[in-house]
């Protein structure tokens, strides 16, 4: 058996060795394959009237495969799914609100923050629950394998975390009583509270503040370059911005502004 | 419910196609039948596994129809999904690594309903192909396989049907078959999952109810056909068997 | 590939959580599922009024996916119940309650047709006998006429037994804490992907083999008895 699974590992190991030069590929067959959410607005969903994918993450992955002079293909993925398939080369990059963690950083690389966004949490309007403290005993919906479920498990450690497969269901068991409160990155979050009409609002205090990058699988050193430049030169040129705008600014629902700008990733390294 | 299907209908019947990736019911029943197909050829051979002369194949067989029977359908989709192709290396996308699951997991049910008729066929009928000279492979080819598989053709339908309700746990791993698009239109609606899961439930039991009609056709006519035969034998037998 | 969560005491408590929830909910589930599948074939057989409905029940239980159906009792079904109603479930019932009225409603209605299937084996005869013999309609029922129909089901009894079992996984698509959802959470957290889905692999199958074996021992020991009696 011992044998068996040492063979298995030197295999991985090879194949890992085989792909190590992937910005080659990416160049070679001229098309950057990213990995998107398909269902959380606004960072990536299915328009209904042209019944594409659009949203933040989308144009994101736009703007790094342009500065690569690739063309770009999206392939959608669930929460749970975006660390496996960067590893097992499903996909090239992942832009899905891939919050750093350290826990992570074993698993995948990451490239610079191109967004920093707290983790709130919703509750229902009419809950009088104010603070954490509140939530003493009382259940909290989160997107399975998402970093607002590791933060809630972190920082509500009275709390039974619930975990959906996808932010509608862990909205909707929000919505319908099912949990008392929900955890879920700033962006889908107001989101989920704009729709509601108002049914449900934002506590004070926040989980975590969150440094989301783009997701590569570990070892793949030049195409992480390629994609950190990528990023330098979006923020150079103000088209982070521009999409920033677009998606989240003054002109949209969420009317938020972009506090840091991409930020090397060294500076969180050291956090939890 | 109009309102819904006159703004996400097409999104519901063909997802994203033809700007993207197929979708919807229509990539439910793709890949339905995509897995049928795959499967059948190997279920042909996990039964003819089942029924060998050699009893190192049967109990092989016999391990790998217990192994899939035992397992839940969830179960093997994530394996499929998540721990298959970290362990070789080799990463496809969700859609293929569904229909691999299904077609392990149909070799074994399929399988077995075509055990089911090998075992319904006279054993004079072997014996008598036997004895004008023929040996195991043109026995199975030319007398034994195109009976049992006629006969056989109700219970693909019926499969068939399970394999359009299984293909929802795909909704699991983010294939956007049928039931991730109605996850989809309720991630846009919000405040009525009660109208987007009442038409998830009635395409699927349209879909299927339709389907199941027609195996009972299938079923009518293949027994009226060889009415008196052994046929109408093996049809009841298989029909016992699923 | 790495095994070494297995060594952590925590990750088999979780584990343990799990199996217990998956054992609960399928318990449940089993005792309602075959309790309300022996009234149902009880209702078609008796009420002729009755009988459209079983079958649409049946129906939509066999051409609707058992995650559709779980989908549509967790979120959907409580939103047409009065205010109170839902106000009472929305306090008390969690994604457990539902998970079991969905599995066993479904298991209700494939159970209903098999004994359905077995009833129709036994000779007109017998019934009329049991009258003769002066036994009441239940006691008929229950004397005679279903411990023969549930011999001749048997097989399919068991194989329904097995389905439920296994649909017991999809609970965890609303929240529900059971193997296949401590599996996940673990897989989430720790990345030891490999180790996260065989142990629980291993925990379905022996449940698994559990059910399939001894359904077919207890299968021969009825054929054993029923040539016996007869």
């Amino acid at each position: 058996m011992k044998a068996v699974f040492a063979g298995l590992i030197i295999a991985v190991g090879c194949i890992e060795v085989a792909h190590a030069a992937r910005l080659d590929d990416i160049r070679a067959r001229g098309t950057l394959v990213c990995g998107v959410f398909g269902d959380l607005v606004p960072l990536g969903f299915e328009d209904p009237k042209t019944r594409t994918l659009v949203g933040f993450d989308v144009d994101v992955c736009k703007g790094v495969a342009d500065s690569l002079h690739v063309k770009l293909e999206l392939n959608t993925l669930s929460v749970a799914a975006r660390v496996p398939s960067l590893q097992t080369d499903r996909v090239d990059v992942v832009a899905a609100a891939m919050g750093y963690t350290s826990e992570r950083a074993k698993q995948i690389a990451f490239s610079a923050a191109y967004i920093q966004v707290p983790i709130p949490v919703l509750v229902l309007s009419d809950s009088g629950i104010e603070g954490f403290n509140d939530l003493r005993g009382k259940k909290v919906s989160a997107i399975r394998g998402s970093t607002p479920e590791l933060f809630a498990r972190q920082k509500l450690p009275e709390s039974e975390i619930v975990t959906f497969d996808d932010g509608p269901l862990a909205y909707l068991a929000l919505q319908q009583h099912k949990v008392q409160a929900m955890a879920i990155s700033q962006g889908a979050g107001i989101g989920f509270r704009n729709r509601s009409e108002r049914k449900v609002r934002f506590l004070a205090e926040v989980l975590h503040w969150e440094p989301d990058c783009i997701g590569i699988k570990l070892g793949e050193t030049a195409l992480l370059d390629a994609v950190n430049a990528g990023l330098g030169e979006m923020e150079k040129s103000g088209q982070l911005q521009t999409i920033w705008d677009k998606w989240f600014g003054d002109g949209t629902e969420y009317k938020l502004t972009r506090e840091k700008k991409l930020t090397p990733l060294a500076e969180f390294e050291n956090q939890p | 419910m109009i309102d819904i299907l006159s703004r996400f209908g097409t999104s519901l019947l063909i997802g994203q196609f033809p700007h993207g990736p197929l979708g919807g019911i229509a990539l439910t029943v793709v890949m339905s039948a995509v897995a049928l197909l795959c499967a059948f050829p190997f279920a042909v051979g996990v039964a003819m596994a089942r029924t060998s002369p050699i009893a190192a194949v049967r109990r092989l067989a016999a391990v790998y129809v217990y192994f899939v029977r035992g397992v839940p359908l969830l179960l093997l989709i994530f394996w499929a999904y998540f721990v298959v192709p970290l362990v070789t290396g080799v990463g496809t996308s969700a859609t293929v690594t569904v229909i691999c699951a299904l077609v392990a997991y149909e070799g074994a049910y399929l399988g077995e309903a075509i055990r089911g008729a090998l075992e319904a066929l006279p054993r004079g009928q072997v014996e008598a192909s036997r004895s004008l000279g023929l040996g195991y492979w043109s026995t199975s080819t030319y007398v034994v396989l195109p009976q049992v598989l006629v006969s056989c053709l109700p219970s693909m339908v019926n499969q068939f049907i399970i394999l359009v309700k299984d293909t929802s746990l795909a909704s699991l791993v983010g294939v956007h078959e049928l039931t991730f698009s109605a996850n989809q239109i309720n991630a846009q609606l919000l405040t009525q999952p009660l109208e987007v899961y009442a038409l998830l439930a009635a395409a699927y039991f349209v879909l299927c109810f339709a389907l199941s009609r027609l195996s009972q056709f299938l079923e009518s006519k293949i027994a009226r056909i060889r009415s008196g035969s052994t046929g109408s034998a093996a049809v009841v037998a298989i029909a016992e068997a699923i | 590939m790495t095994f070494a969560i297995l060594e952590q005491a925590d990750i088999w408590r979780l584990f343990a959580t799990g199996l217990r929830l998956t054992a609960e909910l399928f318990v449940f589930a089993a005792i309602l599922g075959f309790g309300f599948g022996a009234a149902l074939t009880a209702l078609r057989q008796s009420n002729r009024w009755a009988a459209p409905l079983v079958i649409g029940f049946v129906e939509y239980h066999r051409n609707v996916p058992s995650l559709v159906q779980l989908l549509v009792w967790y979120f959907a079904v409580p939103q047409v119940l009065p205010a109170i109603l839902r106000g009472w479930i929305e306090q008390n019932l969690d994604g457990f309650v539902f998970a079991i009225v969905a599995l066993s409603l479904n298991a209700a209605a494939y159970i209903s047709e098999d004994l359905r299937s077995g009833f129709r084996t036994l000779p007109k005869g017998q019934f009329e006998a049991t009258e003769a013999l002066g036994l009441s309609r239940f006691q008929a029922l229950r004397l005679v006429l279903l411990p023969q129909a549930v011999r001749a089901c048997f097989p399919a009894l068991v194989s329904q037994t097995l389905s439920l079992f296994k649909a017991t996984t999809l609970a965890m698509a609303i929240g529900v804490g059971e193997l296949m959802y401590v599996a996940r959470r673990i897989d989430g957290q720790t990345y030891a992907t490999f180790a996260a889905f065989l142990v629980p692999t291993i925990m379905y199958l022996c449940c698994t083999l559990a059910i399939m074996f001894g359904g077919e021992r207890m299968q021969r020991r009825l054929v054993a008895t029923g040539a016996d009696s007869r």
